[in-house]
């Protein structure tokens, strides 16, 4: 076989909805807020703390914070998706980084979804899913119109072709 | 699984086509019960006896009637019957269970028969769709009413499968249902009569790879030579031990091991010398091993026949617990060749299927430890003679090599902390040890990061992808292109720094995906491009060439 030295992957031509950064941002802020108030409870009844669960709870700090202040840009960057009359294909992850690929011939199901919060921010992710159970791709925050129209080119595509190569 | 009944029509048969389970299973379903509550009711038995004064009366009845009745319910409660389009079966009480699934969806069909059933002459039917991972189970029907029914399904499925999802190469003879007399009167599914298995052209080797015609063709049987390898499968060392764990505990609740008697055993050991009872000890438990291992094979494996016909690959085998297994060939999407370490010192491979709605995990086991060019030659007649067993693999190179070093030195280190953690923290004084044994751990972990690496690559032929990994187990993977149906590219935080990805072809069949790790990034794009031509093409280009909205 022989592999070009500089292929690659381009990444998808779309980026997610500019309001899911503001939705990731939220939501880490609301998993910090709990960490503090758990946190804050246990230290009231119990304390002082060794040193290790000071570390431990340092160290779940930090990590909050850093998906509070670094995480929702570097992801917002790096999500990306696409939607071909062949094929859907999506990159996602801020520290890693997931590239999926499904024909859409052997698309199987196409879902979206809402989370309450979400709803707040009017976006909506689509899960489209195929025979296998390690290939569901995943398109988080579209923006709410967005997803819609994507929905119906998925669904008028996948119920054109048939066969699931079960 | 109860998808909704689109195209249900009502059946001309009056009492609707339903039938039962066989009239046997009112006198097996007890019996079985009673054998697994046996345990249990013989701990309480003896612990309540010796815990309290006695038992009380009013449990004897509910401890043996209880039984009884529980083994009952299956029978009075499970119907199925086969309709114009789809298979059926309602069951349970309490719960009421309605399964439905169209007749094209039938993927594979499983006989299976413990020593129990044997005896009864029954036999229990899994019926394996392409839907999901739980199958039907029918436990049980008669020896003949479970053939018919599995070739009535398996010819059903054969002639509604059409469609872009068929092989061309192997398509089944769809109007062939009567290879094998569907009759009543066949006492063992083991031993097809005579005439029906016309193997006259075929040599007396287990194997050969002529086209594919709708007589049954004999793909392998057991080669009795074949038992040199049991002992260097270590599964079945697993269930030896852990059957005698399960004794020692019966032991430990029976009060067979008491101090006293270990205390005795003791003094009558110390008797001796150490090193001439540890050689001895040491030679019996070797002794013991082969012998458990050889009949463990032979009673699993005893008149292993592979057999492809209509369309099908049917595998039967067992002495006293007999079982079959049918897949549907254009179902078979690839094979799966490991090789365990023992086994390969000595040249043995097994060989397993992969594909939807079969054994555990959509992966059925074809053949046992056997030599290696037998499992090939197998698995290539069943890859329509694809070279994809043979084909030298690919390397990931020396940034891979480095990767498997690390990860492994990552997660012996890892174990390390985890299993000495808390005896340092308690035990400070026991560092020379701990020390020691990270040394041992680093060394292994150097040791298996190697294998790893060696038996790391990957191959694309014209007609499948092949995978090969593992440390121990060296397993190859090989995957028709056709069933790939999705990829997945996953790069890790040092993976991207390393230029390395994990390459994931997801599939329908077996474990649903076929993984090739650490592989170049630029490397999997290509191959990934070439195994599906078209499927990524919009998005490969050179790395730079970026476009954004």
């Amino acid at each position: 076989m022989v592999v070009p030295d500089a292929v690659a992957l381009r990444e998808p031509a779309h980026r997610v909805s500019p309001r899911a950064v503001a939705y990731w941002r939220v939501s880490s802020l609301l998993s910090l807020l709990v960490i503090v108030a758990v946190a804050t409870a246990v230290y009231l009844f119990w304390h002082p703390w060794p040193w290790y669960a000071l570390a431990g709870t340092g160290a779940l700090l930090v990590w909050e914070l850093v998906n509070l202040a670094v995480m929702p840009t570097l992801r917002y960057r790096i999500h990306r998706w696409e939607v071909t009359p062949i094929a859907i294909y999506t990159q996602s992850g801020w520290l890693n980084r997931n590239q999926r690929i499904a024909p859409l011939s052997r698309v199987q199901t196409v879902d979206t979804r809402e989370g309450a919060l979400m709803r707040l921010f009017s976006l909506s992710s689509i899960t489209v899913t195929t025979a296998s159970a390690a290939g569901p791709v995943v398109i988080d925050c579209l923006d709410r119109d967005t997803a819609r129209q994507v929905v119906a080119e998925l669904t008028e595509i996948t119920g054109a072709s048939e066969g699931d190569a079960t | 699984m109860s998808e909704p009944p689109g195209d249900l029509q009502p059946v001309a048969q009056p009492d609707g086509g339903w039938q039962r389970l066989d009239a046997r299973m009112l006198l097996v379903g007890p019996v079985r019960t009673l054998w697994q509550l046996l345990l249990p009711a013989l701990v309480t038995l003896f612990g309540i006896g010796r815990a309290t004064s006695d038992m009380p009366n009013w449990l004897i009845p509910i401890v043996l009637l209880g039984p009884i009745a529980l083994g009952t319910l299956p029978w009075l409660t499970t119907r199925y019957r086969i309709t114009e389009s789809q298979f059926e079966k309602h069951s349970g009480l309490l719960n009421k269970q309605r399964l439905v699934a169209p007749l094209d969806r039938v993927r594979s069909v499983d006989l299976e028969a413990s020593v129990l059933h044997r005896v009864m002459g029954l036999t229990k039917v899994q019926v394996g769709t392409g839907v999901d991972s739980t199958r039907i189970v029918l436990d049980s029907l008669s020896h003949s009413q479970a053939e018919q029914l599995r070739l009535t399904l398996l010819a059903a499925s054969a002639r509604r499968t059409t469609g872009p999802t068929t092989q061309s190469a192997t398509a089944p003879g769809a109007e062939q249902p009567g290879a094998e007399q569907p009759g009543a009167e066949q006492p063992d599914p083991r031993q097809p009569a005579a005439p029906e298995v016309a193997l006259g052209g075929v040599p007396t080797a287990p194997f050969s790879v002529p086209p594919t015609t709708s007589s049954p063709q004999l793909l392998a049987t057991l080669d009795w030579s074949w038992l040199r390898f049991a002992p260097f499968s270590l599964t079945r060392l697993a269930v030896v031990l852990g059957a005698i764990g399960a004794f020692l505990q019966l032991g430990d609740n029976l009060r067979l091991i008491t101090q006293d008697r270990v205390g005795a055993a003791l003094h009558w050991v110390i008797g001796f010398a150490i090193p001439v009872l540890l050689v001895v000890g040491s030679v019996a438990a070797l002794a013991g091993w082969v012998v458990l291992a050889m009949a463990g094979y032979a009673l699993q494996w005893w008149d292993l026949r592979l057999v492809r016909e209509a369309g099908t690959v049917r595998m039967t085998a067992g002495l006293l617990a007999t079982r079959s297994t049918t897949v549907e060939e254009s179902r078979i999407r690839g094979v799966q060749l490991s090789e365990p370490l023992l086994l390969r010192m000595v040249k043995g491979a097994e060989l397993a299927a992969l594909a939807t709605g079969v054994g555990s995990g959509g992966v059925s086991k074809l053949l046992p430890p056997c030599p290696r060019s037998v499992a090939e030659q197998v698995g290539q007649s069943l890859l329509d003679a694809g070279p994809a067993l043979r084909i030298p693999v690919i390397g990931h190179g020396p940034r891979a090599r480095r990767r498997c070093h690390v990860q492994a030195q990552l997660r012996g280190l890892l174990l390390t902390a985890v299993l000495l953690a808390a005896p340092l923290y308690l035990n400070p004084q026991w560092w020379r040890w701990g020390a020691a044994a990270y040394a041992l751990v680093i060394v292994a972990a150097v040791i298996a990061a190697e294998l790893t690496f060696a038996n790391l690559g990957h191959a694309l032929t014209p007609r499948h992808l092949v995978s090969r990994y593992g440390a121990t187990v060296r397993t190859r993977v090989a995957l028709e292109r056709q069933g790939i149906i999705g990829w997945v590219l996953d790069q890790s935080f040092f993976q991207r720094r390393a230029g390395l990805a994990d390459l994931r072809a997801t599939t329908a069949a077996g474990a649903e995906q076929v993984v090739i790790r650490n592989v170049p990034y630029a490397v999997a794009v290509a191959l990934a491009d070439q195994a599906t031509p078209g499927m990524l093409t919009p998005w490969v280009g050179a790395p730079s060439g970026r476009h954004r909205r």
